[in-house]
């Protein structure tokens, strides 16, 4: 069962997501996908995994093909987060791949094995801004990747400065 | 009068078509802008405004005419107004334009819907 968390820039939707998954019982683990470069990203790394202290998650570094990822039935799974996701699947090599449908089959290979999986997104389609080709690129697929995610999902949710919002589905915790 | 909101690639013009069973879109990049008055929906209306202010139209006595000379319409238009407020003048005026119109097209909306990932939420009214 899938549960999409999604939302602007810091607007609470790790602290959600977390609280959402610990009400879940089955082993639990966090699947990073954020590469750890450069000091905003240490800090990021650094300020999540103090949120999942004692929370009895196992943190998996994996930044793209997920679904090399081996997991143990029943689990349940934190999915954090797609955009740094797309960014790594798409800008290879200073080539740009299409990660939409390679994605997707990942993300069925995770729900297929765990129990719950939760995935945190991001909304970064509102600011009305034409960007250079690559950036476009990105924001199409991101939006298409959340479309094909959350018609898959059982729950969707918006965070909106820490408020849940329940676009389908319910909130369970 | 109905609209249709949200960031771009969130599936509002296939929400459009399910919801409201609209064959016809007209799309304000490109259409003809009189089209505008007699169309049963249009999507990009924020380009559209963006194309009225290279014509020199007033995009607000614009919208204020479509709204009441074409109120079975159903507007279909990005919200563009979060993140930074643009450093480029031009640009800026486009982004108040768009907040302006869509205002007035909200207000004379019996409904609007917002949609994110595919999912479309009744911001106000429903569909009737």
């Amino acid at each position: 069962m899938i549960t999409l968390i999604t939302g602007g820039s810091k607007c609470g939707k790790s602290s959600l997501a977390e609280r959402i998954i610990c009400g879940f019982s089955g082993k639990k683990f966090y699947i990073a996908t954020m590469k750890p470069y450069g000091d905003e990203a240490f800090q990021a790394i650094e300020r999540h995994r103090e949120m999942r202290k004692g929370k009895g998650f196992k943190t998996i570094g994996k930044y793209n093909n997920l679904s090399e990822i081996t997991l143990p039935e029943k689990c349940v799974v934190l999915l954090e987060c797609m955009g740094n996701l797309c960014a790594n699947e798409m800008f290879v090599d200073g080539r740009i791949i299409n990660p939409t449908e390679k994605i997707i089959r990942d993300i069925k290979y995770l729900d297929s094995i765990a129990e719950h999986l939760v995935i945190v997104t991001n909304e970064v389609g509102n600011d009305g801004i034409s960007y250079e080709k690559g950036t476009e690129e990105y924001i199409a697929c991101m939006g298409k990747i959340n479309r094909k995610i959350a018609e898959a999902a059982e729950n969707v949710i918006e965070c909106v400065y820490g408020i849940p919002f329940v676009l389908k589905g319910e909130l369970c915790y | 009068m109905k609209m249709i909101i949200g960031g771009v690639y969130q599936g509002k013009t296939k929400f459009a078509v399910s919801e409201f069973g609209i064959s016809e879109i007209k799309d304000g990049e490109k259409c003809n802008i009189s089209e505008v008055f007699t169309t049963k929906c249009i999507k990009n209306y924020h380009i559209l405004i963006r194309r009225l202010m290279d014509e020199n139209i007033d995009p607000v006595e614009f919208t204020v005419r479509l709204c009441s000379e074409n109120d079975d319409i159903t507007v279909i238009m990005n919200e563009v107004g979060c993140g930074i407020i643009p450093i480029e003048k031009g640009e800026r005026i486009w982004r108040e334009m768009c907040g302006k119109c869509g205002c007035i097209i909200a207000e004379n909306s019996c409904s609007v819907v917002r949609v994110i990932c595919g999912i479309g939420t009744y911001i106000k009214g429903k569909n009737v």
